[in-house]
């Protein structure tokens, strides 16, 4: 069921990432693609029954997969990581162009560049 | 000795490390379980943390965590640099309330006592030095919010706090490194396993749970610092 649920996420996610062209919005869906991600690596360790593994020695009981738990620790820090930049340079380009629409900066620096390329007469 | 030459020789002694770090680790031949059932079986008897996810990324997988705390130092330091490049606005801060400002000073050390637990505790309960140095830069956010971001920054000065991070990077790669000078594989653990489910127990797992909360702690905090004073004030 989980595995579902971050599928759909996923899909809305990346459904977003493309469709919307603000760029907030963008990093936004790109948070909620990465939850998917982590929400499925967990999924899948789980089996029925299973509690979190923790165990000292002696104890009985069906534990989940600890493997796709520490993978998924990777992936918030990188996660973490890549929106705290992301949202840095989001910044910069909207106090550049005082907009987050990513069409609308792609013409400004489409015409930023073709004013320097045309000489001067 | 000035600022750039402090900041130089920690940037050539944390890439050195890392260099001699990965040379090593490819060049020996340490077992690792091949599947997942294989940690649940061993983990237990060769990490001695009850914990199994901490038994695997601060012993089995510890050179990923490595590499996953430099890609963070590596965000703190493109946050920091772009942000203060860029022009920045100055809002003015906002004048909170009595109640928040009461209620900080009940939660946020509340907060550090939770980061304390998760760090110290990580190996044989749920928690972890991520987890408990993200939650203390969360009680100093509060602080922050409550009696502005100037006030918090006289009593924590971010130059200190970015070298103190880096400093902990350092530290921790060295400290992986001992064993090589003791003829060992990098990477592996001296200390004595002791009893799982015991306060003193997982070799190293502990300590490196403590620094990892302080570099998370930092690291994370010197992320919101950088972008509220972008902003002008929280």
């Amino acid at each position: 069921m989980a595995a579902i649920v971050a599928f759909i996420l996923f899909g809305l996610g990346i459904l977003v990432l493309v469709l919307r062209r603000d760029l907030v919005i963008k990093l936004l869906a790109l948070g909620l693609v990465n939850a998917a991600s982590i929400l499925f690596l967990v999924s899948i360790g789980d089996r029925p029954g299973a509690r979190a593994p923790i165990q000292g020695p002696g104890e009985m009981g069906i534990l989940a997969d600890p493997l796709p738990q520490a993978l998924v620790l990777s992936a918030i820090v990188v996660n973490f990581a890549i929106l705290a930049l992301a949202l840095v340079f989001v910044m910069i380009l909207v106090e550049r162009y005082h907009s987050t629409d990513s069409t609308r900066i792609e013409q400004e620096m489409a015409r930023e560049i073709d004013e320097e390329e045309t000489p001067c007469l | 000795m000035n600022k750039l030459r402090i900041r130089t020789v920690l940037a050539v002694g944390i890439i050195s490390a890392f260099v001699v770090l990965v040379a090593l680790a490819f060049a020996s031949d340490q077992p690792v379980p091949a599947d997942s059932q294989q940690y649940l079986a061993r983990a237990l008897g060769e990490t001695g943390a009850s914990n199994r996810v901490a038994g695997i990324y601060l012993n089995y997988r510890l050179l990923d965590t490595l590499l996953e705390l430099l890609v963070f130092s590596v965000a703190v330091l493109g946050v920091r640099h772009y942000l203060q490049q860029s022009e920045g606005m100055s809002l003015p801060a906002l004048s909170e309330s009595e109640v928040l400002q009461t209620a900080v000073s009940f939660l946020s050390p509340l907060a550090l006592l939770l980061c304390a637990f998760f760090a110290i505790f990580g190996h044989i309960s749920p928690g972890g030095g991520f987890a408990a140095g993200v939650i203390a830069a969360s009680g100093l956010l509060y602080v922050a919010i409550a009696h502005g971001m100037k006030a918090t920054e006289t009593r924590l000065n971010p130059w200190r706090l970015a070298l103190a991070e880096k400093a902990i990077l350092l530290l921790l790669l060295a400290f992986v490194l001992v064993p090589a000078a003791f003829g060992k594989i990098p990477l592996s653990d001296l200390l004595p396993k002791g009893t799982p489910g015991q306060l003193l127990s997982g070799g190293s797992i502990l300590i490196y749970n403590i620094l990892i909360a302080m570099k998370v702690f930092i690291g994370a905090w010197l992320v919101i610092a950088a972008f509220a004073q972008h902003r002008g004030e929280l």
